[in-house]
């Protein structure tokens, strides 16, 4: 019976094009299209500050500005890959997500089944601020965004750490390996982005540090570097939280255990978020952000169209928005995200460059411009899905 | 023991369970009004209101969540009440009543975000995923093989009897319904509707994956809260999620509890 | 029951209505059922999804194969058994010991209330309750018990389940509490107790002999059901399991999305292993029940 359902369902369908012209109409004629619509946003919804972000500040401002009635369903990559995959699958016309966002593996998987609508980002009139000749911002894991994403922020990994407790922290493999084994249980990363994120940093110093895995994702060198991962891995194992045996999932939990003292290190995609939990009363005054001398990987993300969104123009305008120097400036404030921009300082009218100067500093992470002579580019995304699959494998189970 | 002793120690006993039984509510009560907690304190350094008052006032969606869920949760009780009960009467007097009924325990036992896995290329093929539709539907899976193997057991050969009696009598099927079958199974027919809006109520797994999490119920909600580590709003979310049920309960306990084999 | 069948008067109309009702049965009982079973089936054998090339018995031997899907399996039944064992027992005890308990007021109105807790705010609850920063540890700090919450005892996302089977009890105690208070009161089990009296027995033997064995027989079906619930669900070690120890839903889940679009395949065969078995569980007890 299933077989039947299923062979009707493929006869009943390739997926009628509905490619509409999105892709010929000028801004103003998309503008016209989108108002008033409904668009539904897929988005990873793990920290507060962010969906308060959202929901406090995006949505209104697009109801009122434009009439857009923005949805927002919690859904992290792999999950809007999978519902992608399964539309595409069933054959489905419309797909149920006009926007989501996405970096790196989620980019990557999703150009391999064709699920991204573009390109599509130079008709944004508020791209020409973006900084696409930045290799941080205009290349998503090694591959070009290529009009297909449009980059909404651009943060560089930092561990966190509590100064009252750890007074030197270590800066490099040797030394975490060290500390680990001084104090067992109070290091950990978690089992998500931002984990996986910090095993590739532990690759690149293993494969000889920067650039060194730079380019397509290289099987033969994989197969030569994960391996010492994977060996080092199992040495700080015993000494992680919970002998390593379970890893948090993701870092909101992480955060919490170390605002309860149960970790003393915490870690964050985003060099300023640490300034954001203090003044959220979350972390101690004591927390500090900082980078490894080996260096950390700098990354941004994006924002992208599906296929078969029946509302394209609504999303992007949706995306417009989201990258106007009012969003993005909001967005830096330490005080509200402390995502950082991915606009040009010297593409910006001469207010908005004042404004973002005058953004109030970071006072537990080091600065920007320190820490970006230590960042380091992301690897091709193949590397991410293998670490994970890997890391389940080798260390988990 | 004389019977004095064994009241007081029963009472005593009652005493212990019932502070045991009420002190997650208060707990999650507690969390829900406080703020920053910090380790080691047994209780929130600040109380507040705040949270509370965001349900309508802020853009959390609480408030909506919480309609969405009880018009969800209500229909769906209703549907399946109305619909086991009919369908169950035409299987009950089957000869092969026991067998049909094995079909029900099948999907009643079955874990809902299994089959919701297993069922979502159909939801999405006929476009019912991430809509309030297609969520209704897929509880009715789950919500309607409880109805009817709860009311399987109602028909019995006295109620045969009854309606045989009434045909007898010259009654048609819509006096047997609203003079005799509607009246007797009344105290049933409430508690199945009971226990299918908390089945409905309580549903998470199924309806994040086949609302592909746009339809934001209230246990979706709670998630989203525990999954950010913002305990606060997950205590509060917690709160509105078990206060229907516990007003159920006041109203009227009998129909809260069955078990259906 | 069964001869009751050639008794009903069987009208034209009244068979139309017999024939919409099977069908209705069938088309939301068994139905989507078989349906989905039947897809994951093809899924597994490489028969459909995007993905595929062709039949392949690659992801069952993978499946089958591997080690962690047998421990998840174990897992799963043991989480089971430990959960409702614990609950069932001290149900029986709390019931058979002090009967009329549960029938005063006012326990007998707080008694219902732990049903109105869902699965996913029970998993929060003890979330809040056992972990190294929740309300215990903080306890046995104010109390002088341990130094930090280092020293607190990893009772949640740990490997033995401990934080999953206090969840799943508390959940299930309320419940056979009830369950076995109404039996007590209403099977005729005081009668039988009498007699037991009668014939000389004393009180802990009335209650070991009879009430016991009389209350497990007839709560045996609703044990094993309750069983079968655990064992699927997914809020509750979602939240409160570790990752190398999960349970047969969340690993079917996180199969099915997580990075690597290959595992897909996989997430279905063990849902067909898992249906598998639960049909089996099914058959078998109301099999054995109709004997009875």
């Amino acid at each position: 019976m299933a077989a039947a359902a299923l062979q009707w369902s493929c006869s009943s369908g390739s997926v009628s094009e509905k490619e509409e012209d999105t892709a010929t109409l000028t801004w103003g004629q998309a503008e016209e299209k989108g108002r008033g619509t409904t668009v539904n946003l897929m988005m990873w919804s793990g920290d507060p500050l962010i969906n308060a972000y959202m929901q406090n500040y995006v949505r209104p401002a697009l109801k009122e500005q434009f009439d857009i009635d923005l949805q927002i369903a919690n859904g992290q990559g792999s999950t809007i890959v999978q519902n992608l995959m399964a539309e595409l699958q069933a054959g489905k016309a419309e797909s149920e997500l006009d926007l989501m966002w996405i970096n790196g593996e989620t980019f990557y998987q999703l150009r391999q089944l064709d699920a991204l609508y573009g390109p599509w980002t130079e008709k944004l009139p508020n791209g020409r601020y973006i900084d696409f000749d930045n290799p941080f911002i205009g290349v998503d894991f090694q591959q070009p965004a290529n009009g297909f994403e449009c980059p909404w922020g651009n943060v560089q990994m930092v561990m966190i750490y509590d100064s009252l407790k750890v007074a030197d922290p270590p800066q490099g493999r040797q030394a975490l390996l060290n500390f680990v084994q001084a104090h067992p249980g109070r290091f950990t990363f978690d089992n998500q982005f931002t984990g996986l994120t910090f095993l590739k940093i532990l690759l690149i110093d293993i494969a000889g540090g920067p650039g060194s895995l730079n380019g397509p994702f290289d099987e033969a060198k994989y197969n030569i570097y994960a391996p010492q991962l994977w060996a080092y891995i199992r040495q700080l194992k015993p000494y992680l939280w919970k002998e390593g045996r379970t890893y948090p999932e993701g870092v909101a939990p992480m955060h919490q255990m170390f605002a309860n003292g149960e970790l003393w290190f915490t870690m964050s995609n985003n060099d300023c978020e640490v300034d954001n939990k203090v003044l959220q009363g979350l972390f101690p005054e004591s927390a500090r952000a900082y980078v490894w001398e080996t260096g950390t990987i700098q990354n941004s993300h994006y924002l992208g169209i599906s296929r078969y969104s029946p509302n394209k123009a609504g999303a992007m305008m949706v995306c417009n928005f989201l990258i106007s120097p009012e969003a993005q400036y909001k967005k830096q404030d330490p005080a509200v995200w402390g995502d950082g921009t991915v606009l040009a300082m010297d593409k910006l009218p001469e207010e908005w460059r004042e404004k973002f100067r005058a953004l109030p500093n970071r006072r537990y992470a080091p600065s920007r411009a320190e820490i970006q002579d230590r960042a380091l580019m992301e690897l091709a995304p193949e590397y991410m899905i293998r670490l994970a699959e890997d890391f389940r494998k080798e260390i988990i189970q | 023991m004389s019977i004095e002793e064994q009241k007081s120690q029963i009472n005593g006993i009652s005493l212990i369970l019932i502070a045991v039984i009420l002190f997650p509510f208060a707990f999650l009560l507690m969390l829900s009004l406080g703020r920053r907690w910090a380790y080691p304190m047994l209780l929130p350094a600040e109380w507040t209101l705040d949270n509370w008052q965001a349900i309508w006032g802020g853009q959390a969606g609480l408030g909506e969540s919480l309609l969405l869920s009880l018009a969800l949760s209500l229909s769906i009780a209703t549907i399946a009440t109305a619909g086991s009960f009919w369908v169950s009467k035409q299987v009950a007097y089957h000869r092969n009543r026991q067998r049909w009924l094995v079909l029900a325990y099948l999907p009643y036992v079955f874990a809902p975000v299994i089959l919701a896995a297993c069922l979502q290329y159909f939801f999405i093929r006929w476009g019912l995923s991430g809509k309030l539709g297609g969520v209704a539907i897929a509880q009715l899976f789950i919500t309607f093989p409880y109805g009817l193997i709860f009311f399987t057991s109602f028909w019995t050969e006295r109620m045969l009897s009854l309606e045989q009696l009434i045909a007898t009598l010259g009654g048609n099927t819509w006096q047997a319904y609203t003079k005799v079958l509607l009246p007797v199974a009344k105290g049933p027919i409430l508690t199945c509707f009971f226990q299918l809006f908390l089945i409905s109520w309580f549903e998470y797994g199924l309806t994040a994956l086949i609302g592909v999490g746009k339809v934001q119920t209230l246990t979706l909600k709670v998630f989203q809260y525990i999954n950010e580590a913002n305990l606060f709003f997950a205590a509060l979310a917690s709160c509105l999620l078990v206060m229907p049920p516990i007003v159920l309960l006041w109203l009227n306990r009998r129909y809260v509890f069955s078990k259906v084999i | 029951m069964r001869t009751t069948a050639h008794r009903t008067p069987h009208t034209e109309m009244q068979k139309t209505s017999t024939y919409i009702g099977l069908g209705l049965f069938f088309a939301l009982t068994a139905f989507p059922l078989l349906l989905g079973i039947g897809y994951a089936l093809l899924f597994s054998l490489g028969l459909a999804g995007m993905l595929s090339e062709g039949f392949t018995s690659e992801h069952w031997q993978a499946v089958l194969g591997s080690e962690s899907f047998w421990e998840t399996m174990a897992f799963s039944i043991y989480v089971a058994l430990v959960s409702i064992g614990l609950a069932v027992t001290l149900a029986m005890l709390l019931v058979v010991r002090w009967p009329r308990t549960f029938e005063s007021t006012p326990l007998s109105f707080f008694i219902y209330w732990p049903l109105a807790i869902p699965a996913i705010v029970m998993a929060f609850l003890i979330f809040q309750l056992l972990s190294k920063g929740g309300a215990l540890s903080r306890l046995a700090f104010q109390l002088g018990l341990v130094d930090g919450l280092s020293q607190f005892p990893d009772w949640v996302n740990g490997q033995y389940g401990i934080g999953i089977i206090t969840a799943h009890f508390f959940m299930a105690l309320p419940f056979f509490l009830i369950l076995y208070t109404q039996m007590y009161s209403h099977e005729g089990l005081k009668g039988l107790m009498q007699q037991a009296f009668t014939l000389g027995a004393n009180r802990r033997q009335a209650a070991w002999r009879v009430a016991v064995p009389v209350l497990l027989r007839r709560s045996f079906a609703t044990v094993v059901l309750y069983f079968l619930f655990v064992m699927g669900s997914y809020e509750i070690p979602l939240l409160l399991g570790s990752q190398s120890r999960q349970m047969v839903s969340v690993l079917t889940i996180q199969k099915l999305q997580r990075f690597n679009l290959a595992d897909i395949p996989q997430a279905y065969t063990i849902s067909v292993v898992y249906s598998v078995m639960v049909v089996a569980l099914v058959l078998w007890l109301l099999g054995a029940k109709k004997q009875v």
